[in-house]
Order: C-alpha cells, then structure tokens, then sequence
C-alpha cells in the first residue's frame, strides 16, 4: 500500500472561480507525487486545537503537480465546513491527510469516455491530464454554462470535449446522460467492449450513467461520495450497499467503484 | 536506563514532530516519569491506548502513527460470526461531537485470529481484543477461543455498545447482567479482562461493583452515548438506525464524572475513555482517578492523536515534576 502522509500544507493559492466554487492550491509534496486520479483527501477546516466542526471534509485531488510539489482541489461552498476552508488565505495552512482511498483503474487498450456533472469533474481533470490514450472524450454537464467548470483546461488536454447544458446556454441542450447515450449508441457491438466509461457526479447523474452503460455492456467505473469520518477505514462509516447485499466502504475499497459492484436502488 | 521510562517518538511523518522529537529524546533518556502501568498481570509501557472502533485492526494507521510507541491498540468488536453492520447513513457530526451508529460491523473472530491478529502479533503490539455476544454463552465461547491465541494480551468485554437490539444493551445497564458476563469470561479465559460499561445508567457504581466482584481485572469507560440526529430538509432521522452513539469533546464531561465515580467504588483499575484529544483532557482523568486512557473519535480525526496526548502527558509530569501517573490523582 503507498503511504498516505499527514502534513500541514501551505495555501499557494484560492481563487473563486465560480459563485461559491473556489479553486485551492496546496503545497503537499508527498501527496502530489503518491496520489493517483480518483483518490482523495481528508481537510480539516480548523486549527489543531479547535474541536468544532469535529471531522475532517473529504476531497477529490483535482490536479496534482509532482514538479511544483503542488495539489489542486476544487470545491463548492455548501456548509460549515466549507465556508471555513474559503476564508482561508494563502500562505495560510491547512492540516491535509492523503492521498487517500482507490482511484480509476485504466484497463489497457481501452477508450476512456469521461463523464462529469458539476462538481463531478473534480477529479477527471486529474486523470484526464495523465492519460496516455489520446483517443479518449470528456463529456461534461451542468445546469447552466456558468456553472461548467475547467473546460478551459480539459481543452488543453488536448482530448475531445463534448458539452451539455440544462438550458442550452452551451454545447448540446440537456443531460450529458443523453450525449453519452448517442457516444455508446454510435458504436458498434464489438467496438462496445474497447470502451471504459469514468463518472463522477451527482448521485442521479451517476445512477443514469450505470444504467446506460449497463445496457450497453460498456465497463464503467464511478466515484461515490458518502459522510465519512475518517477516510482511513478505521470507523467503518462509509457504508454503502453492494450488489451482493454486503456493504462497500467508500474510503478503502472506494471511492471509485465498478457501477456494477453497487446497489443503485439503495443509494 | 529502564526500559519503561519515557521512550518514544511521534511518527516522523506528524508535521512538526521532527524537531521535537530531537528535544525529547535529549530530555528524557533515561529519566522521565514513570508511565508504565498494569491492568491485571498486563503491563503497558504507558497509559494511552487507542479506544476499539477508532483504530481498526492497526495496518489502516501504521502510516500516521506508530503503534508500538502505543500503551495498547483495543481492536474493533469481534462476535463469534461476521457481522454485516447497519444500514447507512452510519454517522452525522455533531456540535463538537460524532454520532455512530455502525451496528458492530465486524469479520467474526475466526478471520480476526487468522488475517489480522498475524500482523499485530508481529510487531509486538500490546493488543487488547474488544468483544461482544448476544448471549452469556457467546461471550464465554468467544473468551475460550481467544485465550488459546498467541499477541493477544487481553480482552475487554464491551457490554455497553447500543447499537444493536439484541443483547448488548441489556447486559450492560443491569448489574447482575454485567455480573454474569463478566464472570463468564474469566472463567473462560487466562487473560486479563476489562470491562466497558455503558453510560446509558443510573447508578455506574452498582455496574462496577458488579463486574469487579465478578473478577474482572479493570474497567473501562465510556462507551458512546445514546443519542440522534434528524434532518429537518428531510423529515427523518440522519442515521438509518435513527439512534447512533455519541462520542467525541462532547462526552468528555460526561465521562470524567463517570470515572471519578467508578473510581471511588472500585478497587481495579479505571480505564478513562471519552472525548479525549489532548493531553491536558486525558490529564483530567487522571485527575479523577484513572490509571489509564483510550483515545478513540479523536483518532478518526486526527490519526496522530494518540502519539500527541502520549508525549503532552510527559511534557507536563515533566514540568510539573509528577513521578508517577498515581501522584496525578486528586483526592483518595
Ligand atoms: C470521496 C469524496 C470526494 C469529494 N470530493 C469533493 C470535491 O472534489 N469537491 C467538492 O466540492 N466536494 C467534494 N466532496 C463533498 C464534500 O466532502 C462535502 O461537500 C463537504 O464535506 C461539505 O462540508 P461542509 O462542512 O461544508 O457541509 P456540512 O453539510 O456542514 O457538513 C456536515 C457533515 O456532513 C458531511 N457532508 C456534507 N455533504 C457531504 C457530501 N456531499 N459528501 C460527503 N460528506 C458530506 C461533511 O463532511 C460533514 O461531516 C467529496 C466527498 C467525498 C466523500
Ligand atoms: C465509529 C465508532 C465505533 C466504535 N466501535 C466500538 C466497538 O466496536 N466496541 C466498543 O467497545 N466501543 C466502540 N466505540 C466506542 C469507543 O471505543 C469509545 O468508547 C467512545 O467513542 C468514547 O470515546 P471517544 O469520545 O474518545 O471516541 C466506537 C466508537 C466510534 C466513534
Ligand atoms: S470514513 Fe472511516 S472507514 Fe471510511
């Protein structure tokens, strides 16, 4: 198992880069070279010596950059724990745990399609930048253009990118659920099985996603949140329903997951 | 230079930990206060453990902390058969504090000795198996099985935990119950046994009378406190078992008082557990009696915990010239 490291990490830069949604660059130099895309870490939105909020927020790594020994994360503003992390400025610190839990497997030979919603994309710039295969697609949703986040740099990743939007404000009209449908649709069967299909999104987006690629018989992994309180597998908090009736621990043997190994109708 | 005086470092990784670590080592080769302790015929380099459910089966914190710098790691409950836990949402934070409601999920105590004991076992790790049955009878049969394996150094018979309906609470809240598993497992074992008890009581001593007449070698409390969360968005309660436990800063009064209580009843040890993240916490039951502490919600946060409140506790016995643990307590 690679190691997973406990550090204070410096604040190199947070920028607000949409409303409530801000961009923050830490200075982890063990977590930027250890951490793959899909993994996470622990935040702690206080100082050591306050006990409120209690635990620990999880993020995905949004980017990591081994050479300026930095990591991005990229969150939304919804709670407590949030609001307290956005006021922090830079050359400030934040006590950051990772990386943490299991990220994508790319199975070789095969054609990543990416599939994002919202804040979903927080961990596919990651592994968008490190792929090798360069015939893979990004689709990437949102209720609105504004709120379609990074699409500046998934383009210069120099993959194809293919954008939905709610209102129509940009790219396609509608759910990215429908652009992967005509992506997979357009293939033939035995091009189906060259395909892996990476999500991450809101839970409906995500249970969509499984079931499109569950029709298809196109492999598909996804990235599931749930309330966690320490990420390590120590509390055994982070249950989720399996296929098979057993419970899932999202922080160990997660947060990506086969869509197939979860049971969407418990979610 | 006795090999129980204060030797150990915070894991290297623990931001800041290098330079201190230099300056404790200069200070203390050889003349620190004394920190070891004895739990029955157990002795422990030193008074910190890490509280059952919060540390895992150890390999899950190797990587933060240092577990052989540890007094004891007291494993998650183990029943005889493999538990599958409770439906989530399993936890929900609370103004300083943690509600769980996890349902003993565990791998029964057969995949326990063969794929997780090995590993503490090699390391030389004081650990302390935490157990729990539904019956009288599984308690024993579990005591029977664990006493015959080797790394084990004692048991700690959880009576208390109030998740799950059939048994744990009930053996836990009535003393003659507490009584009878607890003598259960004495006679069915040779190692030391620790009672935890519940703070869901009336009266804590009648329990720890109970269990100390019944042989056990120490207790240990707290255990979580029975409580719930409920979403008002929603209309339902946060936890999918609706009550869960609550531990963290937020018991922490809660369990001194308990501890300075069953320390005034009882003869064997107390073990403090409870919303301990510091040493000057863990420090304030020492005050109140206990011999020794568990740090268990502040682990999950922090999985450094341990190694801080360990070397904070020597740090103050230190300046404030304290000999030993015993000189720490206020009172008889
Ligand atoms: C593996 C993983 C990766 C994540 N990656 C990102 C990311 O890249 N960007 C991002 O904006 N958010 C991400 N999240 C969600 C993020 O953790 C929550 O938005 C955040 O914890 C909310 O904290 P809060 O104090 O502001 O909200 P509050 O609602 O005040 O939090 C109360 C408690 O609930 C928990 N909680 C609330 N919402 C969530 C949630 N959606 N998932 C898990 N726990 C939650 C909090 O951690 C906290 O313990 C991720 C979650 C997980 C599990
Ligand atoms: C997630 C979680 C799981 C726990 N599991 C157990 C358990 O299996 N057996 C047990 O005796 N106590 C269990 N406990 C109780 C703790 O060991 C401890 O008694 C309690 O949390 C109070 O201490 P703290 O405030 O330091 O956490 C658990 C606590 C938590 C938070
Ligand atoms: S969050 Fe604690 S085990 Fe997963």
């Amino acid at each position: 198992m690679p190691g997973r490291f406990d550090i204070s990490s410096r604040i190199v830069s947070q920028k607000e880069i949409a409303p409530d949604t801000f961009l923050l660059r830490l200075y982890a130099p063990e977590i930027a070279e250890n951490a793959v895309p899909g993994q996470f870490v622990m935040v702690r939105p206080g100082l050591e010596e306050e006990r409120d909020p209690l635990l620990r927020r999880p993020f995905s790594v949004h980017r990591a950059d081994p050479d300026a020994q930095q990591i991005e994360i990229l969150y939304r503003v919804v709670g407590r724990g949030t609001r307290m992390i956005a006021r922090k400025q830079a050359g400030s610190h934040l006590q950051v745990l990772g990386p943490l839990g299991r990220g994508f497997s790319l199975p070789k030979g095969k054609i990543p399609i990416l599939v994002g919603g919202g804040l979903g994309t927080a961990p596919l710039l990651f592994l968008a930048d490190v792929l090798e295969e360069k015939r893979a697609v990004v689709v990437l949703g949102a209720v609105t253009r504004s709120q379609l986040l990074r699409l500046q740099d998934f383009s210069s990743t120099g993959l194809e990118v293919l954008v939905a939007t709610e209102d129509g404000s940009l790219g396609n009209r509608g759910l990215v659920t429908e652009v992967l449908d005509r992506l997979l649709g357009r293939l033939e069967k035995d091009a189906r099985k060259n395909v892996v299909v990476f999500s991450c999104g809101p839970m409906p987006m995500m249970r969509a996603v499984a079931g499109l690629c569950g029709n298809y018989s196109v492999e598909c992994q996804v990235s599931l949140e749930t309330a966690m309180a320490c990420g390590l597998g120590l509390c055994l908090g982070c249950a989720v329903c399996s296929d098979t009736g057993a419970f899932l621990h999202v922080c160990r043997q997660g947060p990506v997951f086969p869509a197939g190994q979860v049971d969407w109708s418990k979610i | 230079m006795s090999a129980g005086k204060a030797r150990f470092f915070l894991q290297a990784k623990w931001t800041g930990a290098r330079s201190k670590m230099s300056r404790q080592q200069q200070t203390f080769l050889g003349n620190g206060p004394e920190m070891k302790v004895s739990i029955g015929k157990l002795e422990l380099k030193n008074p910190v453990m890490l509280a059952s459910g919060t540390c895992g089966y150890g390999p899950e914190l190797a990587d933060v902390l240092d577990l052989t710098n540890i007094g004891a790691i007291v494993v998650k409950g183990i029943s005889m058969e493999p538990r599958a836990g409770n439906p989530p949402p399993r936890i929900a934070e609370t103004p300083c504090g943690l509600l769980n409601a996890i349902g003993l999920e565990n791998v029964g105590v057969e995949a326990f000795i063969s794929s997780k004991l090995p590993w503490l076992h090699e390391r030389n790790i004081t650990t302390i198996v935490n157990i729990l049955g539904n019956s009288v009878g599984e308690y024993q049969a579990l005591a029977a099985r664990l006493n015959k394996c080797p790394g084990i150094h004692a048991l700690e018979v959880n009576i208390s935990c109030p998740n799950v309906k059939e048994g744990g609470v009930a053996f836990g809240t009535d003393p003659e119950q507490a009584a009878k598993v607890a003598g259960a497992v004495v006679q069915a074992c040779d190692l030391p046994v620790i009672v935890k008890l519940s703070p869901n009581v009336s009266d804590i001593c009648s329990i720890a009378r109970a269990v100390e007449d019944a042989g056990a070698s120490a207790v240990s409390l707290i255990n979580t406190i029975l409580g719930m969360a409920i979403d008002i968005q929603k209309k339902t309660p946060v936890l999918g078992n609706v009550f869960g436990g609550l531990s963290g800063p937020a018991i922490k009064p809660v369990a001194l008082r308990m501890v300075w209580q069953a320390a005034r009843c009882v003869d064997i040890p107390v073990i403090g557990v409870g919303g301990i993240t510091s040493a000057s916490d863990a420090l304030e039951f020492f005050m109140a009696g206990a011999c020794a502490v568990q740090v268990g919600t502040a682990t999950l946060v922090d999985p450094g915990a341990a190694g801080r409140v360990l070397q904070g506790i020597v740090d103050f016995m230190q300046e404030n010239h304290y000999q030993s643990l015993k000189e720490l307590r206020i009172g008889p």
